[in-house]
């Protein structure tokens, strides 16, 4: 069977995901990207990049769920393969609230059954302040806490670095700083020149919005902050009226603390007022934040459609694949899984049926 | 249900600054797992006019992807709520002084072309309770500029006088604070409220958790509901704006048709006439 052209557009996770595992399976790849690949101007730079379906099923559906049990079982395994593994803690999570929110975290509990019934039962557990300084020293002024296992996290700048070496490494084709005019069946029209593939793939995130018409972004805000002097283990989530709030430990003693959620598409610098609201819950995970430096900012616009869940369009040589929303490394390896499949005619991957829609309307 | 009780055939329509409003129910677009569950539970509630905070968008700047350069930041999102066909309530979140509250009302009236404005103006961090000297002096503001003000306000009867002497129509107090899902906190209040100002549309606005509670705030004679996190954070949100829907149609229903007096000692309701003696101890 003669080597099948990809042309793929867009250099996020999913687009160089997507090239990576279409270059190990003998595809001659194309990688478009609008803006640098040397630093990923999309979400996948901004993100925390956990692996936790179980913190992020309260909040969506059963599907997320369920996707990113796949994922957690994909991730390790994937990293594996790629030239040189990057940082992959399975440690899980932990899931802590102030007293006087209290009923926040008892609620966070009851969503979690509710959404995975009995079936999670063993995968989370409630800590009394003793277990919860057994596991994180500097967490120990928390009575409670729940302990999310089996939830993972990764060290996405040193992945989505090898990612793109390992495309190079495999003879993948790539552009940067090209965007693309035209995304369309068997077609990428860049600003000077037109290519034909068997297969187009369609990764642009929020950039599909042209062709994609339900696509919004969602303006998410993160601090990093650097310090000796609190030591974690595993990513903390920590309830908030507004936001859905995490710590994840980072290399080199960083942290990162986000995300707020804001329905706008504004790409500005980070407010004032998130700063704050990042700032204060960080000091009331633990005060010794207070000295920590603030090393970075990020602004990002997540990717999501109107259910907030993610979505193939499949037409004749092309697929678009967006709305990863929230949950973009917890469920990248299950829709790319799907898009290998469908481009290398194998059988479906599962949950595709949820996700691929076949010959909509406008593709 | 086949027929219609002559309470709710008579009811008198639920008129806010001169508008007729089809529900009694005003619900609020935050906290939802997705656009789509906001909006599929509006149309579970039956609701005709939604909140929206502007408080958190940039109004300013134009969207950093969108093609059309006039399009704002946000606009998508906006746009979604527009589709649903209810009236738009801009609100005030989050302002903590009249200048805030003010340049926010301006520039929601400007984005979503609407005067109507529920103001709000936050006293304390915390527990989010409306600040009464604020309130009143932005309210003052707002109804001069010609904006029609639904205040968020405590239960207090002074208060609620004084938002009406500077041209307020409607107040809208709380059951409780913010998203707590407490309910009807202050009863005597709120009963007092109601029987000071019968010609007042009021609405308890905020504190309710429990479809019953807001049943309760009807029977009292409440002319509407307004609430979002009991529903936008239930387990199901489309199930929860439901059963609000019915809740707040029943305790109407059960105001115009008269609650009966409670009373100390019980009087059954089958004579005892036809029972044996030895049953009548």
């Amino acid at each position: 069977m003669p080597m099948k052209k990809i042309g793929i557009v867009g250099g996020g996770l999913l687009g160089r995901l997507s090239s990576w595992r279409l270059l190990r399976a003998g595809c001659d790849v194309t990688l478009f990207e609008a803006g640098s690949l040397q630093v990923c101007p999309g979400a996948a730079r901004t993100a925390a990049a956990m692996i936790s379906p179980l913190s992020e099923v309260v909040d969506s559906e059963r599907l997320i769920y369920d996707m990113g049990m796949a994922g957690l079982k994909l991730w390790p395994a994937w990293n594996q393969q790629l030239g040189q593994p990057i940082t992959y803690s399975e440690q899980g999570s932990l899931v802590v609230a102030h007293t006087q929110d209290a009923s926040q975290l008892t609620q966070f509990a009851a969503k979690l059954r509710h959404h995975i019934g009995d079936a999670g039962d063993a995968s989370y557990q409630w800590l009394d302040q003793k277990q919860i300084a057994e596991i994180e020293r500097d967490l120990s002024h928390f009575h409670r806490a729940l302990y999310l296992h089996t939830e993972a996290c990764l060290d996405n700048h040193a992945l989505l670095d090898q990612l793109l070496s390992d495309i190079h490494a495999l003879g993948g084709h790539t552009f940067e700083y090209t965007p693309a005019v035209e995304v369309s069946s068997h077609k990428v029209q860049t600003e000077d020149q037109r290519f034909t593939f068997d297969e187009v793939i369609d990764c642009r995130g929020v950039g599909a919005k042209p062709d994609i018409h339900d696509v919004r972004g969602v303006r998410g805000e993160v601090l990093w902050v650097q310090t000796r002097e609190v030591q974690l283990q595993r990513p903390v989530r920590f309830m908030h009226p507004r936001y859905k709030l995490y710590v994840v430990p980072k290399p080199n003693h960083q942290f990162i603390i986000g995300a707020t959620e804001i329905e706008s598409e504004d790409l500005s610098p980070i407010s004032l007022r998130s700063n704050l609201e990042l700032s204060s819950a960080l000091y009331a995970l633990n005060p010794a934040f207070a000295e920590a430096r603030i090393t970075a900012t990020d602004v990002n616009l997540r990717p999501s459609l109107m259910d907030n869940l993610p979505r193939i369009e499949r037409c004749k040589g092309l697929l678009r694949a967006n709305g990863l929303y929230r949950h973009g490394y917890l469920l990248a390896p299950t829709v790319v899984e799907t898009i290998v499949n469908e481009v290398l005619d194998n059988a479906s991957a599962p949950y595709s049926e949820q996700i691929m829609i076949k010959e909509p309307a406008l593709c | 249900m086949s027929v219609q009780s002559h309470a709710t055939s008579t009811d008198t329509p639920f008129v806010l600054y001169g508008e007729t409003l089809s529900s009694r129910f005003i619900l609020g677009t935050a906290l939802y797992p997705s656009p789509q569950s906001m909006r599929d539970s509006i149309a579970a509630a039956n609701t005709s006019m939604v909140t929206l905070s502007l408080r958190r968008q940039n109004p300013n700047t134009p969207s950093s992807v969108s093609q059309d350069s006039s399009q704002q930041d946000g606009d998508t999102f906006w746009q979604y709520i527009r589709d649903s066909g209810c009236r738009l309530l801009p609100n005030t979140a989050g302002c903590k002084t009249p200048r805030e509250a003010i340049n926010l009302a301006e520039m929601s009236r400007e984005i979503f072309n609407t005067d109507w404005l529920k103001l709000e103006v936050v006293g304390d961090d915390y527990n989010l309770q409306p600040c009464p000297f604020g309130l009143v002096e932005a309210a003052a503001e707002l109804v001069k500029r010609g904006f029609k003000v639904l205040p968020y306000t405590t239960d207090d009867l002074v208060l609620g006088q004084k938002l009406l002497d500077v041209g307020c129509e409607v107040l809208m107090p709380w059951g409780a604070p913010i998203g707590t899902g407490q309910g009807l906190m202050n009863r005597y209040n709120l009963r007092t409220l109601r029987e000071r100002l019968p010609d007042i549309p009021l609405i308890v606005d905020a504190g309710l958790g429990a479809p019953s509670q807001a049943a309760e705030a009807m029977e009292m004679g409440y002319d509407g509901i307004l609430l979002n996190t009991a529903v936008a954070k239930a387990n199901d949100p489309i199930g929860m704006a439901h059963a609000f829907a019915k809740a707040i149609e029943a305790g109407r229903e059960a105001y115009l048709s008269g609650l009966i007096h409670k009373s100390q000692t019980a009087s059954p309701s089958t004579p005892t006439l036809g029972q044996p003696f030895w049953h009548q101890t």
